[in-house]
């Protein structure tokens, strides 16, 4: 179990520890896309581009902030006890990423089911940042996190996401879409119940 | 660099391409004007340029990039990912990182492959003469960019239409206008204008309109995060400026 005002306190001091880590970061990364603009044929001096680096820099480091923030964190200030035990599904939450492989985002809808075991947790404000990441170990690691947090009879996810890594270079493919899923406890076990989730966050 | 060869334009627009602009803006209104203090170009470069007659020898100097400068590039470009990816807190020398700079950096250039051909190129043998005055128009093109104040993708939509005057021009020569110059660093009321200038002067028709509709990863991803909100921008030359029923009709015929 967890102290939610401790853990409250502890995040904070964490999340502004890397907040200074991050803005001591920020003069390296500010150099790496000066280097990567000149390196492309560009004018570094030109009106559009003069803050770019400094701009970029902060751009990605907002896009993988997930570094700031674990599951445990989001999940651990909203876990409450309920006596439910049917199944909870909240679909379609935005995400974003990068693609660790090009470091180009990647960006969809997650779903997430759970059957809930004694606890129940808010997750309205699930939008996933996280770095460089693989699809299909961002789907493991959310649908551990929950497990772990909740403990509950069984946890899904699906993501679908279109790579931009895919649609804007090597096979330009437009529409297609990238579908990855965990199941873990009655979802892996239980047929129905998985069948059933899946019919239920299906986008209608 | 390959910026020796230089060209300063002037913009009539209120937008940030000011007089910084260098050959990358591509060419506004056949006029050029040196900035005070910009980067180096040899006078008598600049001279010869401020024709319109001469706009067109500026899409020669267009070229800033060839696959030489490209692969030659290449090691600093990864270097500075690797930077990235270290000044993000990441290990790059962990399995799935390895090879993610050079990835990465080749990724970049894709991008930004617009900075590597020249209009002439794409345009020259596919102008035809043809005795059709009606508006053509070529729709729903897609484009990827990145914008240039984040280094972030822009992608969405463009649609193009002309009022031929005896010449028209291939059409998947449009699309190709569109990639070279929205695999750049852009901005989308540039990019806009650039589309339609190019077509301007390769035809000269009787007038020329173009709309894209585009999401901002920049403005999504990040900052306000608005996910549903599109930027739509236009411009219109000639006729399609001047006639607003030649203009209602294109945007009648664009719309789906």
């Amino acid at each position: 179990l967890h102290d939610n005002k401790m853990s409250t306190v502890n995040n904070h001091h964490e999340t502004s520890r890397k907040e200074l880590e991050d803005a001591s970061r920020l003069p390296a990364l500010e150099t790496a896309y000066t280097d990567i603009l000149r390196h492309l044929g560009e004018d570094t001096d030109r009106e559009g581009l003069l803050r770019t680096p400094l701009r970029a820099a902060k751009a990605i480091q907002f896009l993988t902030k997930g570094y700031h923030e674990t599951i445990d964190d989001i999940l651990n200030n909203a876990i409450f006890d309920e006596d439910h035990d049917e199944m909870v599904i909240v679909k379609d939450i935005d995400m974003f990423s990068l693609c660790e492989h090009h470091m180009v985002p990647f960006f969809g809808k997650v779903h997430i089911g759970y059957i809930p075991n004694k606890k129940v947790v808010g997750l309205t404000e699930f939008l996933c940042f996280v770095l460089v990441s693989v699809q299909e170990r961002l789907t493991k690691q959310i649908a551990v996190g929950i497990s772990e947090a909740l403990q509950p009879k069984g946890v899904a996810v699906v993501i679908e996401a279109a790579h931009m890594c895919m649609v804007m270079r090597g096979v330009q493919k437009m529409n297609s879409r990238t579908v990855t899923s965990a199941m873990l406890g009655v979802y892996l076990e239980d047929p129905k119940t998985r069948e059933e989730f899946l019919y239920l966050s299906r986008r209608t | 660099m390959d910026r020796s060869k230089q060209n300063k334009y002037s913009s009539n627009e209120k937008k940030d391409n000011g007089d910084g602009g260098s050959v990358l803006n591509g060419h506004f209104d056949g006029m050029v004007k040196r900035a005070a203090g910009g980067p180096q170009a040899p006078a008598a470069e600049c001279a010869s340029h401020r024709s319109t007659s001469a706009v067109m020898e500026s899409w020669k100097e267009e070229r800033t990039r060839s696959l030489e400068d490209n692969e030659m590039s290449l090691p600093s470009l990864a270097a500075a990912y690797t930077t990235i990816l270290r000044g993000l807190g990441e290990n790059p020398q962990r399995q799935g990182l390895l090879k993610t700079p050079w990835r990465a950096a080749t990724a970049m250039q894709f991008f930004t492959k617009g900075y590597q051909e020249k209009i002439i190129d794409v345009l020259n043998d596919a102008i035809f003469d043809e005795d059709h005055d009606e508006m053509v128009i070529v729709k729903d093109i897609d484009m990827f960019s990145m914008c240039e104040h984040h280094l972030v993708p822009i992608f969405g939509r463009v649609h193009i239409g002309y009022l031929p005057n005896k010449r028209v021009l291939g059409l998947s020569k449009l699309a190709r206008i569109v990639e070279i110059y929205s695999r750049r660093l852009q901005v989308q009321e540039r990019l806009t204008k650039q589309i339609a200038v190019a077509i301007t002067e390769a035809l000269q028709p009787t007038g020329v309109g173009v709309v894209i509709e585009a999401t901002h990863m920049c403005m999504v991803m990040r900052g306000v995060q608005k996910m549903n909100s599109k930027t739509v921008t236009s411009t219109m030359l000639g006729n399609f400026r001047e006639d607003p029923k030649t203009r209602d009709e294109f945007l009648r015929l664009i719309k789906s």
